[in-house]
């Protein structure tokens, strides 16, 4: 079993469902970035998905755009942010990073590279939206080399032949699109009614041995509540950047509580 | 082209966000049945002709050929198209292909404007509603063209992310897309984007070709012995160029946007002088202009159609390969290609397809006098009336601007007349 899906069966003895909160790598600065995934270690949130930005992340909405961009000002290094993640990893063993970013910036790293330092500062999922499986073969043999795990994602639009072989590829966990459209709230809401989540986790379980994380649009204690028993991770994005940016740390913090407790 | 399961040499592919997987496989098997289906054929060959005028006229320039004492000029005239560009070929294809799938809305991205009409004076005859993403500074640079783009019914939104230009609007095109592809299909205006649009576009824009294979051999007994056109997605240029890649003997050069200089951020040279480096983003494989990091940079032109931060796989790859030969124009000689045109022949041509002029009034005069050259003269000049009235500091301009401001009834006056 992947180090990931293992870390996740342990926690899961004691909770019903884990937290995976978001965070933009520096955003608003390097600095302030990492105080803020320190605290949420502090307050042993189970996974941080920390985003490496792009200048062009089509699959977010504004509030994370905004972030990004800002976060941009400076001139960001994808290995410099491995090793910072690396030193919280190791203080926090208790949690987990996973590294989120576009493809261009970690193919222009070197997908291979990448695999090998995520390995080496205990970084054990990365998340790449825009590489379909379908163009990963040479990223998927990097991370089975270095014993990491490519998280794929399915959505409610998935076609079945297709969800059932990305969850049949899926290790660390499976990464579940709760909706159509992009990240957080924004103009882009989709109209079209999505076939019951229920359903749609329903049918992933049957297929999925990884653990199953939902994300996309998760703002409110009962959406939480709706996913226990029916997913493992809740994983919480723009509605925590919303938070931060409303209230600082404190805000972001609060609405954890809120949600997980 | 075909291509390798969406693959030019190393670009072009499919690397969108796994939500627009249906939609885009959607798309692939619908262009796949309509190329090969007599009757969207037929109606795509009625539509061009009925609506857009086509086919465009092949036109010698004495004037200009005497001028430079080489090569045989002659222009594609794509211009005379409805809309006044190329733009129009593709937009009605994917129009008619949006039909036949059934689906009830477009979205477009555009940059100076151009794409964004076309699309929605297409949507308007068939009865789609259309949304337009635009960048913010686009917005204000070219308010005329939206105008119009909202007169024809069309929503037009202003993106105000990153450096509110094409590549924002093309990235808010794909965000909306990934939310409504049920009921709506993304036009995309060039030959950019994942698979199959690459190989769409230049499918619908290889009548420009086509048509010049015929037109070349009726009018001087031959294939031209050179093609230009101007690169900035690459569509007008695939267009031209594709239907004569297997003839070896015609040589093919594309002209990229030297601006202002070739400082990043001041050009839109993504394919010679090492400026662009391979990258995967907006959804394909290419050339792009970004830093070491991978991240995508800012790119000037005068010409705003030419402004884009990546290319066409396609013409990507046959630079590559070589089968295509890249060079630039800067902003100033492309002022002096357009004013050369006007004066010598009687033609108003775009700022992009004047990149091409520029490009082939450099190699004309030492070229044989035998030699025939085609110049796709991609769009007409009509649209860049401030910006070329600027560049050639026309001084009664500003006065016509200020009294027409001086004279423009607002709805605070308007009101008063009426009480």
């Amino acid at each position: 079993m992947s180090q990931l899906a293992e870390f996740t069966q342990q926690k899961l003895i004691r909770k019903p469902i884990l937290a995976m909160t978001h965070v933009v790598y520096g955003y608003p600065s390097v600095t302030e970035s990492l105080s803020w995934m320190r605290r949420l270690l502090e307050e042993s949130v189970d996974f941080i998905e920390v985003q490496f930005p792009f200048s062009d992340p089509v699959a977010d909405g504004p509030s994370i755009v905004a972030a990004c961009h800002k976060a941009l000002e400076q001139t960001l290094d994808v290995d410099t942010c491995l090793s910072q993640l690396g030193e919280l990893a190791r203080d926090f063993p208790e949690s987990r990073i996973v590294l989120m970013s576009y493809l261009n910036p970690m193919y222009r790293f070197g997908l291979e590279k990448l695999a090998k330092r995520a390995s080496e500062e205990n970084i054990q999922g990365l998340i790449l939206p825009d590489l379909p499986i379908e163009a990963a073969s040479q990223y998927q043999q990097a991370c089975q080399r270095h014993n990491i795990d490519p998280v794929w994602l399915v959505t409610p639009v998935t076609p079945t032949e297709r969800l059932t072989m990305l969850a049949s590829q899926a290790s660390g966990f499976l990464y579940c699109v709760a909706r159509s459209g992009v990240t957080g709230h924004s103009s882009h809401e989709s109209k079209a009614k999505d076939a019951s989540l229920d359903d749609y986790l329903a049918l992933i379980k049957q297929h999925a041995s990884a653990p199953i994380g939902v994300g996309f649009g998760l703002r409110k204690r009962s959406q939480i509540e709706q996913l226990i028993g029916k997913a493992d991770i809740a994983i919480l994005g723009s509605a925590l950047l919303d938070a931060y940016n409303q209230g600082g740390q404190n805000a972001g913090i609060e609405l954890i509580k809120e949600l997980f407790h | 082209m075909q291509s390798e399961n969406g693959f030019y040499g190393q670009y072009g592919g499919s690397y969108i966000p796994e939500i627009l997987f249906a939609s885009q496989q959607q798309i692939l098997t619908a262009f796949e049945e309509a190329k090969q289906d007599e009757s969207f054929l037929a109606e795509l060959n009625k539509q061009w002709q009925q609506f857009s005028g086509r086919p465009t006229p092949l036109t010698f320039c004495a004037n200009l050929t005497e001028h430079f004492g080489g090569a045989q000029i002659y222009l594609k005239r794509e211009d005379l198209n409805h809309s006044g560009a190329h733009k129009m070929n593709n937009v009605i294809g994917q129009g008619l292909l949006v039909k036949h799938m059934g689906k009830k809305r477009v979205i477009a991205e555009t940059g100076a404007g151009q794409h964004g009409i076309a699309t929605a004076l297409v949507a308007a005859r068939l009865g789609l509603e259309c949304t337009i993403y635009m960048g913010a500074k686009d917005i204000e640079r070219q308010y005329p063209n939206v105008f119009w783009m909202k007169q024809l019914g069309a929503e037009v939104v202003p993106v105000t992310t990153g450096a509110q230009t094409l590549r924002d609007a093309l990235d808010e095109a794909l965000r909306d897309w990934s939310s409504s592809h049920e009921d709506s299909h993304y036009l995309i205006g060039t030959s950019c984007g994942c698979a199959p649009f690459p190989e769409m576009v230049a499918f619908f824009q290889s009548v420009i070709g086509n048509e010049v294979r015929q037109q070349s051999v009726a009018q001087f007994d031959q294939f031209p012995d050179r093609l230009y056109a101007c690169v900035g997605g690459g569509s007008n240029a695939c267009g031209l160029f594709l239907p004569f890649l297997d003839n070896k003997e015609v040589e093919m050069i594309g002209v990229e946007a030297g601006g202002k200089g070739l400082a990043l951020g001041e050009h839109s040279i993504r394919l010679s002088h090492n400026l662009g480096q391979p990258g995967i983003a907006q959804g394909f494989a290419t050339m792009f202009l970004q830093d070491n990091a991978g991240q995508l940079q800012e790119t000037h032109s005068i010409a705003a159609g030419l402004d884009y931060v990546g290319v066409s796989p396609i013409i990507a790859h046959l630079a590559e390969t070589g089968r295509i030969k890249m060079t630039y124009a800067m902003d100033d000689e492309v002022i002096a290609a357009c004013t050369l045109l006007l004066k010598k022949e009687g033609i108003i041509p775009a700022l992009e397809s004047s990149h091409a002029l520029a490009g082939a009034f450099k190699d004309a005069p030492n070229l044989p006098k035998d030699s025939k050259i085609v110049i796709n003269l991609s769009g007409r000049g009509d649209k860049d009336i401030f910006n070329v009235a600027k560049a050639v500091q026309d001084e009664t301009f500003p006065e016509f601007l200020n009294d027409y401001l001086a004279s423009y009834p607002t709805r605070h006056l308007d009101n008063q007349e009426q009480n």
